[in-house]
């Protein structure tokens, strides 16, 4: 091997070795190989449910719900579900926020078709309810026509919402039971006062 | 006896040098077992290598006050009684404090191997049997480290260095060696030694990081990860052929050496995915670079200078001061970068469990679940295979959470990944600044 030869012939080895290794990774993602990043959470999603009923329902005005106080926040909704996850105390800002985002989730879903109607409900919701018997009986004797035209779900949820004491409610995320009584109390209340308020529209 | 004499020395060097980075991959069980915290368990690395580095000099004038096979037997005899203490060690500081003599020993018995490996064998064969062993020791530690912690315990690591240094005991005092009579004829080759420190602070991210990036980052058993790196050990030597191949200048094979370092660790820092096989191609062209580097630096060190052991003293301590200083730089790095990883994690791990096709129940019980696995870790990434054991799902929502915990692992790989770029990059750095030591500097002339 000549002197020239002897100079460069290693040096390019090397780089053509660097140069290839560094070239494939880079072509194959390296570089981009990072944890997902959280969509902006003011662009608009699709939210679906495993489940139907009240249950799915639920999921899908949280999921919408968070997403739009996000939103409104500036962060992230995983970044939110996380501090929401959190014990301690919620500034008033996120109370509002939440509150507001889970309204229009509710206006999104009635806007979209996704909302189901309250005879849908009903049978679940008496399934759960703890009622006398006979006026269990006479709810279900109720035809679907008449209890839609008599309570919209846009309504009876949105006055869930507003009697839900949202802060008290986030503090006791981690009983289950107690979550069940806060939303269930609150439902109740909403079903009689969008009743009280038909009757006296009626009359 | 006499002709185990050479294999035995040179085998107490590959294993004093090994111990420089043998435990990387008994770490997380040290950890565990001495109950100690991260920041304890890395002076298990650090202690040994900052004495080894300090003490290698002093060592090398302490084998001139005496009979050279007599101190360099004490020496291993030392390194054999300290490793056979790491192995009983009960609690942290103790293993720390039989480390620091474990390096005491090993620093006389590196120096003192080398002069009895040059009355054995000649100048030229004894020099080369004494750095091909530490090149080896250096590259192999990891891997036998790694697959002794899987197959028996860590503990196992310092108990099979015992009878190997028990009988290099015998061995080293069965050479006939005269006194050292060589007074300090030259200068430390200051360069080479400097070149040397540099580069073994990069290799620092490639023969510590790697393993950790594997073992902690990716889930990997120590075994895995030992075959693993074991990649860097093989492509060492390739180096040797591949230099007698092309026959390049010894200052253009060094050259060429430290880029590969670098290249290999930038290509560390730019995986495409935690598949196993993409860190093969960089850590090969690591190994190439310290095979066509570290002996070729410390031949270049030693040749031609008296007293030899003095000089081999400086070119430890340069190698091992070069690891505690890459540690010193790369750990606050990486585990700073940890700690940032870890909002992006949670946070791509929370849209995930959001989006899981799973109930909501379930979705909750997965969010707890995994909740408590992440309290649990002490800064380290969490295993949640453990809190997916916990769910109690139905059988057709089973294949969806199999998905969702695989999906959830892709994501802790991702940002460990992650966490892990900038100490490679700073390793490369490193790489390219002993580099620059090799580029000559042109005196000016005064007329």
């Amino acid at each position: 091997m000549t002197g020239p030869a002897r100079l460069l012939a290693l040096p390019l080895v090397a780089i053509v070795l660097v140069a290839g290794v560094i070239g494939v990774q880079l072509a194959h993602g390296g570089g981009t190989y990072e944890p997902l990043r959280p969509a902006d959470a003011c662009v608009e999603r699709t939210v679906t449910s495993q489940v139907d009923g009240i249950e799915g329902l639920t999921e899908r005005l949280v999921l919408l719900g968070v997403s739009d106080a996000a939103c409104a926040l500036g962060v992230s909704r995983e970044a939110l579900t996380l501090e929401l996850a959190q014990s301690g105390d919620r500034t008033s800002a996120e109370i509002d926020a939440l509150r507001d985002g889970l309204r229009s989730a509710v206006g999104r879903m009635k806007a979209d078709g996704t909302l189901p109607r309250a005879s849908a409900l009903t049978d679940e919701a008496l399934d759960s309810a703890d009622l006398n018997g006979l006026l269990e009986r006479v709810i279900r004797a109720v035809p679907d026509s008449v209890i839609d035209k008599a309570l919209s779900t846009d309504d009876v949820l949105l006055r869930a919402i507003d009697d839900l004491d949202l802060r008290d409610l986030l503090a006791n995320l981690d009983d289950q039971g107690d979550l069940e009584q806060q939303v269930e109390a609150a439902v109740t209340g909403a079903v009689k006062d969008a009743l009280e308020a038909r009757v006296r529209g009626l009359m | 006896m006499r002709r185990a004499v050479g294999p035995l020395l040179a085998v107490t060097v590959a294993m004093v040098l090994a111990d420089s980075a043998v435990v990387t991959l008994a770490l997380p069980d040290i950890l565990q077992n001495l109950d100690a915290s991260v920041g304890e368990v890395a002076w298990v690395l650090i202690a040994y290598n900052l004495v080894l580095g300090l003490s290698a000099v002093p060592a090398a004038a302490g084998l001139t006050r005496g009979q050279p096979r007599v101190v360099t037997a004490a020496g291993i005899a030392l390194f054999a009684g300290s490793s056979a203490w790491c192995a009983l060690a009960d609690s942290i500081e103790v293993l720390i404090v039989a480390r620091c003599l474990q390096a005491i020993g090993g620093a006389l018995a590196l120096v003192g191997s080398l002069e009895l490996l040059v009355e054995e064998r000649g100048e030229r064969r004894g020099l080369g049997v004494w750095v091909t062993a530490g090149v080896v020791g250096t590259a192999a530690g990891p891997v036998a480290g790694g697959l002794l912690t899987q197959a028996i315990s860590w503990q196992a690591i310092f108990v099979v260095q015992v009878p190997f240094a028990a009988l290099a005991v015998p061995a080293a005092l069965a050479v006939r060696a005269a006194p050292l009579r060589d007074p300090d004829r030259h200068r430390p080759a200051v360069r080479a030694n400097l070149t040397l420190a540099l580069l073994s602070a990069a290799l620092t991210a490639a023969l510590f990081l790697v393993v950790l990036l594997l073992v902690e980052g990716w889930g990997r058993s120590p075994a895995t990860a030992a075959l693993t790196v074991s990649v860097v050990a093989a492509a060492a030597l390739v180096a040797g052929p591949l230099a007698h191949l092309l026959r390049p200048p010894p200052q253009v094979e060094i050259a060429a050496g430290c880029f590969l370092v670098a290249g290999g660790l930038a290509g560390l820092a730019l995986l495409p995915s935690s598949d196993l096989a993409w860190t093969i191609a960089p850590q090969a062209l690591v190994g190439l670079g310290l095979g066509l580097t570290v002996d070729r630096l410390t031949s270049q060190a030693m040749q031609m200078r008296l007293p030899r052991a003095r000089h081999a003293g400086w070119t430890i301590g340069a190698r091992h001061l070069g690891v505690v200083a890459g540690l010193a730089i790369l750990t606050p790095v990486f585990t700073a970068d940890l700690q940032d990883a870890q909002a992006p994690a949670e946070e791509a791990i929370t849209a995930l469990v959001l989006d899981a096709p799973l109930p909501p129940q379930d979705k909750i019980a997965v969010a707890k679940a995994l909740g408590a696995a992440l309290a649990g870790e002490r800064g380290q990434v969490p295993d949640l295979s453990r809190a997916f054991a916990t769910l109690d799902l139905d059988a057709d929502r089973r294949p969806a959470a199999a998905r969702l915990e695989r999906d959830l692992d892709a994501q802790l790989e991702r940002a460990a990944t992650r966490a892990f770029r900038d100490s490679f990059l700073i390793g490369a750095a490193l790489a390219l600044l002993a580099l620059l030591t090799l580029v000559p500097v042109r005196r000016r002339r005064t007329t």
